[in-house]
């Protein structure tokens, strides 16, 4: 007879998956050392109360202009994805033929929404313009990408049913395009969420949207006024389903243009030179390699910049993991009860729809500007995200054994069956996640795009491309490690979680 | 006169071999049921036959090869997609050519389906998309009509209705079924397939259905009741 196998031995696919995770946790935990998580805030239980009582007795009063923000807000979503839809459809039609297209496409959307604003911000200033290529651009490369996944999976029978001469648009108008339409929809669907936060985002660099009135209200602690606007988003967020109805798209759309503004005078001489000059380091221009030499050295310690970054990322990924692990029962139906399942549900959502910078922000006010808030935030955004979908479609199954004991249904019924599903969702996410940690520097977190936001601050534009070149190849290199990684079985038939 | 002629050829996809050393003709004008088990070689036989034929031959595909989010108007007007500039084909799909309008509304209505003509296929039956699969291929105004099991999913009252229908319009048919009874009404000659090999190719008025029991190595001799439940 056999003995038992030791501790994690074996050869099964879960076994593999479980080791992989753990080796991965266990990573984080020998690196967390290096990671600055003090906290510097003097009053920080104090600081979160006062945000509490702000967020429960919300001061709609103190509310200046908020149907305008909440106009540009959405109006700003609105034409943002429609417009990267646009320019993503033919790109998408490209993806599987051109290198050149699939590395384009890589590299725009490599780069986050707020840094596209940051540098439009310097030619277009605070205009319409800028709120809508910050979006339009990166969108673009994502919808391509994705398109052309759910392009790829297009049944092939119609296809081959029709009769033989039939011209190439036809073709694709009848009997392919139809047939995907319902998940690009879908997908361009969830997309117009993203924005929505993005759009928020927005107001971060000083685009009047709510974003912006947010800020401030945080910021001077008029907290009462912050939870209001707080409301409004989630309201929004939640109605979504109800105003953003496909009938209304067409007067949407066009009533959006109204408020869309203001718009800028494109002095095209000024636009020229800040992107043949004002990008590039001088020596280069100048054929001058010794001195590029000079001008690298005069830039800030990248190393310690690249490394905060990839460990942020690292503890980012981590903590969604664990947290997406903890909280999707309290989503699902097979736990608990009815009224605790709804309160579970609210809270994943309440939690996914807060952008994460904006987390991050209410996190760094509370607990001062270490590393700490920036994973939290990381953690508590994606791990809820993470978690409401595999709670969504944990709902789908059936179970062979609904009488076992909570712990019993939880790690021998679901978790073996969801947990291929829950961790390709992390490595999807890892890319994202890494997008993100770039972004809180602007917060002021030692990360890449903290030395990016001062760069443009300083107006060394030169500085801040080179910056935002090195984070775009480090997300390229992270998707491809994260492409590696993740369990291969798992058909992922849920674009929305991209 | 010879519609079609086979000779010693190595049918299949790829590389797979499913059809070896394969010869048949077939006679313009001439009723020809195939018969046989799932996977013993009757969809790559019609599909090869469609390829020769091209353009002569009406094709109603295994499976409906149907597009879900069109209306029934759409999925038959698909039929004739190629002899109309893309142009056309766009505008149609937004709005509908009245001449061809017309005609389909007739000949849907002689397949039974009246009044569905703007219906999503997705919220028919499987009957009904059947019924319309079959409309598609005789949209096409072809000599032959190449069908691949086009009755699978019809009772068969209905479906010998449809096969009257298909007939009358056109003389010459080479349809893959499994309805015994039906091949031995209403077909000429019944090419029988097993393991890849034509193992009964003879004039229907020398076959009787215990003869065609054959083909189905696997049941009893009541077969040709079992097929019909197998195949839809």
């Amino acid at each position: 007879m056999n003995p038992a196998p030791g501790l994690l031995r074996g050869r099964s696919p879960g076994l593999t998956l479980a080791r992989r995770s753990l080796a991965l946790i266990l990573l984080c935990l020998l690196l967390l050392p290096l990671a600055d998580l003090r906290i510097i805030a003097v009053d920080p239980w104090g600081e979160l109360w006062r945000m509490a009582v702000g967020f429960a007795w919300p001061d709609f009063m103190a509310l200046e202009s908020p149907l305008r923000a909440i106009a540009l807000t959405v109006s700003v979503a609105l034409w943002g994805t429609f417009i990267g839809a646009i320019l993503g459809f033919p790109l998408a039609l490209l993806f599987h033929r051109s290198r050149l297209v699939r590395s384009f496409c890589a590299f725009v959307r490599a780069i986050h929404e707020l840094f596209w604003a940051l540098l439009f911000l310097q030619v277009f200033g605070l205009s319409a313009v800028t709120a809508l290529a910050a979006l339009a651009i990166p969108y673009a490369g994502i919808f391509a990408k994705v398109y052309a996944e759910i392009l790829e999976l297009t049944p092939r029978a119609p296809g081959d049913a029709l009769p033989s001469g039939v011209d190439r648009l036809s073709r694709f108008l009848y009997a392919e395009l139809p047939l995907v339409w319902e998940r690009l929809a879908s997908y361009t669907r969830y997309r117009f969420e993203c924005a929505m936060r993005a759009s928020v985002l927005l107001g971060f660099v000083g685009l009047p949207t709510l974003g912006f009135y947010l800020e401030s209200a945080f910021r001077e602690g008029r907290f009462g006024e912050a939870g209001a606007l707080l409301w409004i988003f989630y309201a929004l967020v939640a109605t979504l389903h109800w105003w953003g109805h496909r009938r209304l798209l067409v007067p949407l759309l066009i009533g959006a243009l109204f408020f869309l503004g203001p718009w800028p005078d494109v002095d095209g001489e000024l636009l020229w030179r800040f992107v043949s000059h004002d990008l590039w380091p001088s020596p280069l221009l100048e054929g001058d390699l010794p001195g590029l030499g000079a001008w690298l050295a005069g830039l800030p310690e990248l190393l310690p910049a690249i490394g905060n970054t990839l460990l942020l990322a690292l503890m980012g990924t981590v903590g969604s993991l664990l947290l997406a692990l903890l909280l999707w029962p309290l989503a699902s139906r097979h736990f608990g009860r009815p009224w605790l399942g709804f309160g579970g549900r609210m809270l994943l959502v309440v939690m996914r729809s807060t952008p994460e910078l904006m987390l991050a922000f209410i996190l760094l006010l509370m607990l001062g500007p270490s590393m700490l808030p920036a994973w939290l935030a990381l953690a508590l955004h994606n791990g809820a995200l993470i978690a409401f979908l595999v709670a969504r479609h944990a709902d789908g199954l059936t179970l062979g054994m609904p009488d076992l004991p909570a712990s019993g249904r939880y790690a021998y019924e679901l978790l073996p069956r969801l947990y291929p599903n829950l961790l390709a969702l992390v490595c999807y996410r890892a890319e994202v996640i890494m997008r993100e940690t770039a972004l809180l520097g602007m917060l002021g977190v030692a990360t890449l795009g903290f030395y990016i936001d001062s760069a443009f601050q300083y107006l060394m534009f030169d500085q801040a491309f080179f910056l935002l070149l090195v984070t775009a190849v480090l997300n390229i290199a992270i998707d491809a490690i994260s492409r590696r990684f993740r369990p291969r079985e798992v058909p992922l038939d849920d674009p929305c979680s991209r | 006169m010879s519609l079609l002629a086979l000779d010693r050829v190595d049918l299949g996809h790829g590389t797979q071999v499913v059809l070896p050393d394969l010869s048949l003709t077939f006679e313009a004008g001439e009723r020809v049921a195939l018969l046989g088990q799932s996977g013993a070689g009757k969809s790559t036989l019609l599909a090869e036959i469609r390829r020769r034929l091209d353009h002569a031959a009406a094709w109603c595909p295994q499976g409906h090869g149907l597009v879900p989010l069109l209306s029934v108007y759409h999925n038959v007007y698909m039929g004739r997609l190629e002899r109309h500039r893309a142009l056309t084909n766009l505008i149609n799909l937004l709005k509908p050519r009245r001449d061809a309008w017309k005609e389909i509304e007739q000949l849907v209505g002689e397949l039974g389906l009246e009044g569905l003509l703007r219906r999503p296929v997705e919220q028919l039956s499987g009957g009904q998309r059947q019924r319309v699969a079959i409309a598609r291929a005789l949209y096409q105004q072809r000599s032959v009509f190449l069908g691949d099991e086009p009755l699978a999913s019809v009772d068969p009252h209905q479906a010998r209705r449809l096969l009257e229908c298909i007939q009358a319009r056109h003389a010459t048919c080479i349809i893959a079924l499994h309805q015994h009874r039906l091949a031995l009404d209403h077909f000429d000659r019944v090419i029988g397939l097993r393991d890849g090999q034509v193992v009964l190719d003879a004039p229907t008025r020398e076959l009787t259905l215990a003869s065609l029991d054959a083909l189905y190595p696997d049941a009893g001799p009541s077969h040709h009741e079992a097929g019909v439940v197998a195949s839809t």
